[in-house]
């Protein structure tokens, strides 16, 4: 049995939208083991890109805790909580959000450009052009590295965000609808490249999508259902 | 790093962001200009001042005859100060009228009546640089009536013709010297003309006589009148000095002021003293003051040339100023600029700096990205305002002929300051000023759009799709 590598106790959110309160998880509990990679689907407004959110410290929950390695992480201070975004969590968006005014290998510098302060980056640059650089080979991209984000395709925009978010070495990779923007081949090749990934470098993966399709090739698929969660057997879809 | 790279592409990508620095730039390039050009101004006022005054100048403070003892006084100068004086000239000024004919009508008007030295006038200031002919040519400094004058401008004069040694021409010489004043007078360059379309033209030729009245000494001030010969004009390019000043020979005026006492000494109201180069003024001031209290107790006053010129120094400075105030609010407003077009900004990069906290940016460095943007723009600005600013005023007298010739009609009329050419002074420190308030302006204009984006919650940038 593996540890538990990434837990969610009992969170619970809700968005103020105009003057009523919109309750959108209530009290969830979610683990994830080391090197596991877990699809949570559901329905639109379910909630699963908010318990992606809150599990990658971008989003602070109302109620309950976030766990990592039995650390709690989600009440920490915004440098330590800045630090495990860029050390330990890798976002992947469904819209890519790259920065359009950078080139590819930018993008995929970013990570450790935020990491390092001015004149630690310009002693580390050549390393950090040659790890980008040998990213974006990895995600078939070797050829497009000086290319701005609109002269890439969707497919080449995803992957490039793929390579970026394991710029900063993370130890569990969040991904919000990777495909969700992306025809059916290129969403399949975006999604082997991510089981690829996991396998290879034994990273932790929490995929949300409201595909049961894809969230079939999932080591585990739970559903987010009014805002709890339940185990799904992928069996009975 | 990735704020500088970020400045930097945001600097390069966005036009409209350096458009709202235009006006940072035509604020900083006009405030140099303008700086540039009233500091010249003043500079060559201050210059004209000076050299119309002396360095320092002793007064009688309260009594307009004078004191005769000038000698003593110029004695007790010397036994205090002789190293650190160069030169000295007494003088005697007074307030009064100065009538002419013209066209067959006679003119009376207020002028300013000096009874100098010429010689010694010239070596404590510029009075020698300031005496021109009719045609602006400079002369020496004298009150002589050359002979030649005297017969061309005389009645008597006007019609010896032919052999001179004749008898009748010998006679008419003798005649036109009785009626031509021996002594002469130099008048303010603005007296013995008027400006008429662009151009000065003299109404009080050389060799034309003038009446000079004044008060002459006593308890019950009398008016006493004298003629002199215009022998040349003053032109110091200060209105106010070229439009009442007349100087006459001191001696001359002591004598129809009656002001010269038993012992056959004359009274002078004035003593002008230049310095040695690097006396400092202020404290030289204080020396004479006290040495000449001494000798005379409450009687004389001691001022520099600034302290004499105080008000109109100090109205040229309140000027410049409130210009430069009133200037600096079009950066300010260029500022108001930079602050709106920033919102804007931050609002359309509000999912960049949503992925930027994805990836681990704090809450600082989202708020260096455009605090670094705005000082960046403020650079750009005021850096280009700047080298533009200094290449007008290097260029501005071709501007003012290129303008004057588009125009048609002159833009700069040098006539009316005497200067041939738009006169300018840039000062590297007033150029600081300018340059650090702007980018100053440009950071602080930066601060709330840079605060806002940095408050920006990632989840909340990001959902904005």
């Amino acid at each position: 049995m593996m540890a538990t590598h990434l837990s969610a106790v009992g969170v619970e959110k809700s968005y103020r939208k105009g003057k009523t309160q919109v309750p959108v998880l209530h009290g969830v509990d979610f683990e994830i083991e080391h090197g596991e990679l877990v699809a949570i689907i559901g329905t639109s407004g379910s909630g699963k890109s908010t318990l992606l959110h809150v599990l990658g410290l971008l989003d602070a929950p109302d109620a309950g805790s976030v766990v990592l390695d039995g650390r709690r992480i989600d009440n920490q201070a915004d440098r330590q909580r800045d630090a495990l975004r860029n050390n330990t969590f890798g976002f992947i968006f469904q819209f890519y959000h790259l920065l359009p005014e950078l080139s590819a290998l930018e993008n995929v510098m970013m990570p450790q450009m935020i990491r390092h302060g001015f004149w630690a980056f310009l002693r580390e640059r050549r390393r950090v052009r040659r790890e980008a650089t040998a990213l974006l080979e990895r995600v078939g991209l070797g050829h497009r590295l000086h290319h701005l984000p609109t002269e890439l395709s969707g497919g080449e925009m995803q992957r490039t965000a793929i390579a970026r978010a394991l710029a900063g070495g993370p130890e569990v990779l969040l991904a919000d609808e990777p495909t969700g923007n992306l025809d059916a081949s290129t969403g399949q090749g975006v999604l082997d490249l991510l089981r690829d990934l996991n396998r290879e470098r034994g990273l932790t993966m929490i995929m949300v999508t409201h595909d049961a399709h894809i969230a079939q090739q999932a080591d585990r698929v739970v559903r987010l259902a009014e805002g709890r969660i339940e185990e799904w057997a992928p069996a009975l879809a | 790093m990735y704020k500088y790279l970020l400045c930097w592409r945001y600097l390069r990508t966005r036009y409209i962001a350096l458009a709202s620095v235009i006006s940072v730039m035509l604020g900083v390039a006009t405030m140099i200009v303008v700086n540039s050009v009233m500091a010249g101004f003043a500079e060559k006022m201050r210059d004209r001042l000076h050299g119309v005054l002396a360095d320092i100048v002793v007064e009688s403070e309260f009594d307009m005859n004078g004191f005769y003892n000038s000698k003593e006084v110029m004695a007790r100068i010397e036994s205090v100060a002789g190293n650190q004086v160069e030169a000295m000239a007494p003088a005697m000024e007074t307030y009064g009228l100065m009538q002419f004919r013209y066209g067959g009508q006679t003119f009376t008007r207020q002028v300013q009546v000096f009874g100098v030295r010429p010689e010694e006038r010239a070596r404590t200031g510029d009075f020698a640089e300031f005496l021109v002919d009719e045609k602006g040519k400079r002369i020496k400094p004298s009150f002589e009536v050359p002979e030649s004058l005297r017969i061309a401008s005389s009645p008597a004069g006007q019609v010896i013709e032919g052999d001179p040694n004749s008898a009748i021409n010998q006679l008419l010489r003798s005649e036109a010297l009785e009626q031509v004043p021996d002594d002469g007078a130099v008048i303010g360059w603005a007296m013995g003309t008027v400006h008429r379309e662009g151009k000065d033209e003299i109404i009080l030729h050389r060799g034309d006589t003038i009446r000079v009245i004044y008060p002459r000494a006593g308890q019950k001030p009398e008016p006493g009148a004298d003629d002199f010969t215009v022998v040349g004009y003053f032109k110091s390019g200060m209105s106010e000095n070229d439009s009442m000043h007349i100087y006459v020979p001191l001696e001359r005026f002591q004598h129809v002021r009656r002001l010269i006492d038993e012992q056959g000494r004359g009274a002078v109201n004035q003593i002008q003293i230049k310095v040695r180069p690097g006396v400092n003024l202020d404290s030289l001031k204080e020396t004479l003051q006290t040495a000449l209290e001494d000798l005379r107790p409450m009687y004389f006053r001691v001022a520099t040339w600034e302290q004499k010129q105080g008000p109109l120094l100090s109205a040229v400075a309140v000027e410049q100023s409130i210009l430069n105030m009133l200037l600096f609010f079009i950066i300010a407003v260029a500022g108001f600029g930079i602050l709106a077009i920033f919102s804007m900004i931050v609002v359309e990069k509000t999912r960049d700096i949503g992925v930027m906290k994805a990836l681990g940016a704090s809450t600082s460095g989202v708020r260096g990205i455009f605090l670094g943007y705005g000082l960046l723009l403020g650079a750009v600005g005021s850096g280009v305002g700047m080298a533009g600013g200094l290449l007008f005023v290097h260029y501005i007298n071709n501007i003012e002929k290129w303008l004057s010739n588009l125009t048609g009609r002159k833009v700069f009329d040098d006539s009316i300051y005497y200067f041939n050419e738009i006169p300018t002074l840039v000062e590297p420190w007033t150029v600081c000023w300018i340059v650090g308030g702007a980018l100053f302006i440009a950071a602080a204009a930066s601060v709330w759009p840079a605060q806002r984006a940095s408050k920006l919650q990632p989840v909340r940038a990001l959902r904005f799709e």
